[in-house]
C-alpha cells in the first residue's frame, strides 16, 4: 500500500509502526517534499490481515524465530481478540447499535440494480464473469444437442450412475470434436481410444498398453501421448510402442 | 505543481518502491520453503475431499510402508483444526524442540520425523487464533494458509526421502489442491476414498480441481473395502460402490483396497501403531507404498532424472 501526496504528485515514504492499541496499528508516512506527515490507523480486521501475511510493516527488526506466527497468533484463552471486530464497528461504525455479521455485510443487490447494481461485492463477482448459479457469466457454446442411440443410451445407462455424467460428458466431447451428431456404440468405443490430446490409439498399440502394470498405464499413457504429440503425429501405433519400448522397458 | 492532475497522469511519473517491504518478506518466505524443501526427494500428498474416509490413517501407515522400505520419512500434518497423527502414532505430548537453523521434528515409530499443529497446543486444546475471526473467515483462511507456510519454511526436515503431508478434508471452502499447491516440487497426491457413491462423487470433484493445478495425480486408496471380523478375520463388504470404475473413468490407478480392520483402528486410536509387517493390514498399505515408490521411480525416469 502505498500513499500519494496530491499537493507534490509524490509518494509518501513509510517511516514507521506503532501499535495504539490491541488490534491496531499506527502506520505513519511522510512526504519527502513538503514534509508532511500522516498516521494511517487500521481496524482489527486490517491488523489481522498484516499479521496474516506474516509480515512486519517496515521490515524485519528482530530475527526470524521458528513457526513465530504460528506461536505469536494462537490464543491463549478463550476470551482474547473474540467480537474484537464486532465490537469495533458497533463504537465506530453502528452507533452503539449491535453489529452482527449480517449488518456488517453488504446488502444483496436487489432485482431493480440488474445485475451487481448497488452491491460491490455482487459487482465485482459479476466483473469477475461469475453468476448467482456458479457458473461463468460468459456463456459457453453448448452446441447442438447430440442423439444417442438407444444401444449407445443402454451400454451407458450400465455404468454405475456416479461415472455416468462424465462418460457422457467426454464421449459428447469427443463426438462434437470429430464431427459427429448421434452418439452410436462405435462411437463410444471411438472415444475411449481417443485422448483429450486428440490422439487415437490403434487397437493394437491399446493392447501392447495393456500389458503394462495397471497403476503405471494412465501416466504411461499420457507420457506416450505426449512424445507422439511433440513430434506432430496424432495416432499411436505398434510402431510407435515399438520405439517407446526402450524407454519403457522396464514396465512393458 | 498541479494539484488538478487526475491519480493515473501522476501515477506515471513515478517509480513505486517498496519501502514498507511487504513484498520482499513474502518472496523472502517462500525462498525459505524453496530452500527447506531442497534436501527433500519426494513430496507427496494425501488429500479426500470427503472428510472421515482415514486419510490420517492412510498417511501414516503410508509412511510407515515406506519406512520399512528403508526410505527417510517426514510427515506433517497439515490438518491445523483437527492434528491427530501425533496420537495415532503415541506422540502426543511431544514438543518441538527450537534450535538456530529452525524447529527440530519430534521423531516417532521407525524413525518417522513428525510435525503436527498438535505439538503446540494444549492437552484437548482447540485452535483459536487471536484478532478478529469471529466476524470473517477470510482472515482465518489468510492465517492457515501462513501457518502450513510457515511449517514448510521452519522445519528442520534435513535429507529425506519421502515427505508425506496429510492434508485437511474438504473440496471447496479450504481447498486441499491449493494447500498442496504451498509444497514446491510436488511429485503428486495419493487420493483416499471410500467405496461409497457420496465419497466417490466428492473425491472426483476435488481430482478434478487438482489436476486443473496440475498436480499429478498418483493413485486412488480405496478404504474401509471390507470389513474385517477381529475373531475369524473373513472380510465382508462394508458398503455398495465401485472405485475402480471412478478410477477408470478418471485414468487414475486404484492403488489398493485396505479393510476397515477394528483392531488395527483401536490401538492407533491408543497411539500403539501397529508396526508388525506380518499383520495382513499393514501389508495392504506395504503393497500401496511399493506402488507408489515404484510410480514415483517410473515418474523420475521419464523425467530423465536417473
Amino acid at each position: 500500500m502505498k500513499f500519494v501526496c496530491l499537493k507534490c504528485e509524490t509518494y509518501m515514504t513509510f517511516e514507521k509502526v506503532e501499535k495504539p492499541a490491541e488490534g491496531s496499528l499506527g502506520v505513519f508516512f511522510e512526504c519527502p517534499s513538503c514534509q508532511s506527515r500522516f498516521s494511517m490507523v487500521t481496524n482489527p480486521g486490517e491488523t489481522q490481515m498484516v499479521s496474516s501475511l506474516g509480515v512486519q510493516l517496515g521490515g524485519r527488526t528482530v530475527d526470524h524465530a521458528p513457526l513465530e506466527m504460528t506461536r505469536g497468533g494462537l490464543q491463549d484463552n478463550v476470551s482474547a481478540g473474540k467480537g474484537q471486530m464486532a465490537a469495533y464497528l458497533n463504537e465506530k461504525i453502528q452507533g452503539g447499535q449491535p453489529a452482527t455479521a449480517a449488518s456488517a455485510a453488504p446488502a444483496t443487490g436487489s432485482s431493480e440494480s440488474g445485475e451487481g447494481g448497488g452491491c460491490p461485492f455482487s459487482a465485482m463477482v459479476a466483473q469477475m464473469g461469475l453468476g448467482s448459479s456458479g457458473s461463468t457469466g460468459t456463456t459457453a457454446p453448448t452446441g447442438e444437442q447430440l442423439l444417442w442411440t438407444p444401444d449407445a443410451q443402454e451400454k451407458l445407462a450400465k455404468l454405475p450412475s456416479f461415472v455416468q455424467p462424465m462418460v457422457k460428458s467426454s464421449v459428447e466431447t469427443y463426438a462434437r470434436k470429430s464431427g459427429f451428431t448421434t452418439v452410436t456404440l462405435q462411437v463410444m468405443d471411438d472415444s475411449k481410444n481417443a485422448s483429450t490430446e486428440g490422439i487415437r490409439w490403434t487397437p493394437e498399440a491399446q493392447e501392447r498398453l495393456d500389458n503394462i502394470p495397471d497403476f503405471i498405464r494412465p501416466m504411461a499413457r499420457r507420457e506416450i501421448e505426449r512424445l507422439v504429440k511433440e513430434r506432430g503425429g496424432s495416432e499411436i501405433t505398434a510402431e510407435v510402442m515399438e520405439e517407446a519400448k526402450e524407454k519403457f522397458m522396464k514396465f512393458m | 505543481m498541479t494539484p488538478q492532475s487526475d491519480l493515473k497522469t501522476i501515477l506515471n511519473k513515478l517509480h513505486y518502491s517498496d519501502d514498507a517491504k511487504v513484498v520482499a518478506q513474502i518472496s523472502e518466505q517462500t525462498k525459505m520453503v524453496m530452500s527447506r524443501m531442497k534436501g527433500i526427494r519426494r513430496k507427496v500428498v494425501v488429500m479426500s475431499g470427503k472428510g472421515g474416509v482415514g486419510k490420517s490413517m492412510t498417511t501414516v501407515n503410508l509412511a510407515l510402508a515406506l519406512a520399512r522400505m528403508d526410505q527417510r520419512v517426514g510427515l506433517l500434518d497439515v490438518d491445523i483444526n483437527g492434528p491427530c497423527v501425533p496420537q495415532m502414532l503415541g506422540m502426543r505430548g511431544v514438543g518441538l524442540f527450537d534450535s538456530p537453523d529452525g524447529a527440530i521434528p519430534p521423531t516417532g515409530p521407525l524413525g518417522i520425523k513428525v510435525a503436527s499443529m498438535d505439538f503446540l497446543l494444549q492437552a484437548n486444546a482447540p485452535v483459536r487464533w487471536k484478532g478478529p475471526m469471529d466476524l470473517s473467515p477470510v482472515w482465518l483462511g489468510m492465517t492457515e494458509m501462513n501457518v502450513i507456510r510457515e511449517f514448510l519454511s521452519d522445519m528442520v526436515w534435513g535429507e529425506l526421502d519421502y515427505l508425506l503431508a496429510d492434508l485437511p478434508p474438504g473440496a471447496a471452502a479450504d481447498k486441499p489442491p491449493l494447500l498442496a499447491g504451498l509444497i514446491p516440487d510436488l511429485a503428486g497426491a495419493v487420493v483416499v476414498t471410500t467405496p461409497s457413491e457420496v465419497a466417490s462423487n466428492v473425491v472426483q470433484k476435488s481430482i478434478a480441481y487438482a489436476q486443473e493445478l496440475d498436480i499429478e495425480i498418483l493413485g486412488v486408496v480405496e478404504n474401509m473395502s471390507q470389513y474385517r471380523c477381529p475373531s475369524c478375520g473373513v472380510e465382508n463388504p462394508l458398503f455398495e460402490g465401485d472405485t475402480e470404475s471412478m478410477c477408470e473413468v478418471l485414468g487414475i490407478p486404484l492403488l489398493g483396497r485396505v479393510p476397515f480392520d477394528r483392531n488395527f483402528a483401536r490401538t492407533f486410536d491408543k497411539g500403539q501403531p501397529i508396526l508388525d509387517a506380518s499383520d495382513p493390514t499393514v501389508g495392504k498399505y506395504q503393497d500401496i507404498a511399493k506402488k507408489i515408490h515404484t510410480l514415483l521411480d517410473y515418474q523420475q525416469v521419464l523425467a530423465g532424472k536417473s
